[in-house]
């Protein structure tokens, strides 16, 4: 039952990044989840849509998981290798003089949002309305 | 449609609470420990044998964490430690902000060690830093010897681990050396205890060490 909170956490997070950039609503947003990282992706995205729903800006907005493998480096041969059941043993000299290189993520990477057409400039937002702009150029010259 | 980067962890809020406090319990030398276990284990007994042991030798602060009630921080308090009980009311673990809030509480002597007992369950504690210094994971004789590799990220995520009941071996189908040799498979540094609170084996072992850590030599 984790994934709620952790949810919740991402909830907190892109919301407060939403308000920054004076979204009107957030589409999707993107994480990183490690396979060693103990979240269930299924039970985060029904928690995730389900905590979403009670906020209009974040109702509809989609889940998008990159799943990272559990992976670690040995440091006598330097093979890396996929780590099973979560013992970190060289599969190559059995020796367990490894380090981690990946599994354990819990990231958000970025989200897409739709923002006021007149609203004042947000944070970095010099960018997006730049953006705006060439894309209404490119649609006249296109 | 306007892509905006984040690239966070997702409990970075929670993370940066937990560095604060890590940081404001080394200013005052306090060593910490994050106890965690499924339901029954032993946490509290071994927290009241380990109070009453260590009792004019260090000074022993224990955050409690509980869905409901206060038993467990009665339990501490009639064996003379000092205790702030945090009730979760249902959440399955404890977070940082609750642990800082606790914090404001607790008024610990410098240099002493302070527990915090997380809530019974081997699966969310896990993810949570809570600003600890090391973490400790207890299992016991009376449940299944399976747990490192049912639960193997809170094995892989913990300094030291714990056999309680260690006396009841002989009458259930519990295998130690199994135990020992899972636990060390996921995690190789793991430091083992074998202990019992009822009969006090082993708890010289785990007091003597636990003076070497709050001194900062283990």
């Amino acid at each position: 039952m984790h994934e709620l909170a952790i949810a919740q956490s991402i909830i907190d997070a892109v919301g407060e990044k939403a308000a920054e950039c004076n979204a009107t609503q957030i589409k999707s947003v993107h994480l990183r989840i490690g396979e060693a990282s103990g979240i269930f992706t299924d039970s985060l995205t029904f928690s995730f849509e389900m905590l979403a729903s009670f906020d209009p800006v974040l109702n509809g907005a989609r889940l998008l998981i990159d799943e990272v493998p559990h992976r670690a480096r040995c440091r006598q041969c330097n093979s890396v290798f996929a780590v099973a059941n979560f013992v970190p043993q060289c599969p190559a000299c059995q020796t367990w003089d490894t380090e981690i290189v990946s599994g354990d993520e819990l990231q958000i990477l970025e989200m897409e949002i739709e923002t006021e057409p007149h609203s004042p400039p947000p944070d970095g937002s010099e960018t997006i309305v730049d953006e705006q702009k060439s894309t209404g150029e490119k649609s006249i010259h296109g | 449609m306007v892509k905006v980067v984040i690239a966070q962890n997702i409990l970075a809020a929670n993370d940066s609470i937990a560095d604060d406090i890590r940081q404001s319990l080394a200013i005052r030398n306090i060593h910490t420990i994050n106890i965690m276990s499924s339901p029954g284990a032993g946490k509290t007994t071994l927290l009241e044998r380990t109070i009453e042991r260590l009792h004019g030798q260090l000074d022993i602060g224990v955050i409690d964490g509980d869905i409901e009630t206060s038993v467990d921080a009665e339990r501490i308090l009639a064996v003379g430690g000092e205790t702030v009980q945090i009730n979760t009311r249902g959440a399955c673990h404890l977070e940082a902000h609750m642990i800082r809030q606790a914090l404001d509480q607790l008024t610990m002597a410098s240099g002493g060690l302070l527990f915090i007992e997380n809530i019974g369950n081997l699966i969310c504690p896990a993810h949570w830093d809570l600003g600890e210094d090391i973490r400790v994971v207890m299992v016991c004789t009376t449940e299944g010897d399976d747990k490192p590799e049912k639960y193997p990220q809170m094995f892989a995520s913990s300094q030291v681990m714990i056999i309680n009941k260690i006396d009841l071996q002989p009458y259930v189908d519990y295998d130690v050396a199994k135990v020992k040799q899972r636990a060390l498979a996921i995690n190789s540094h793991l430091r083992i205890f074998e202990i019992s609170c009822r009969t006090d084996s082993g708890l010289d072992t785990w007091c003597e060490w636990l003076v070497t850590f709050a001194r900062g030599t283990a």
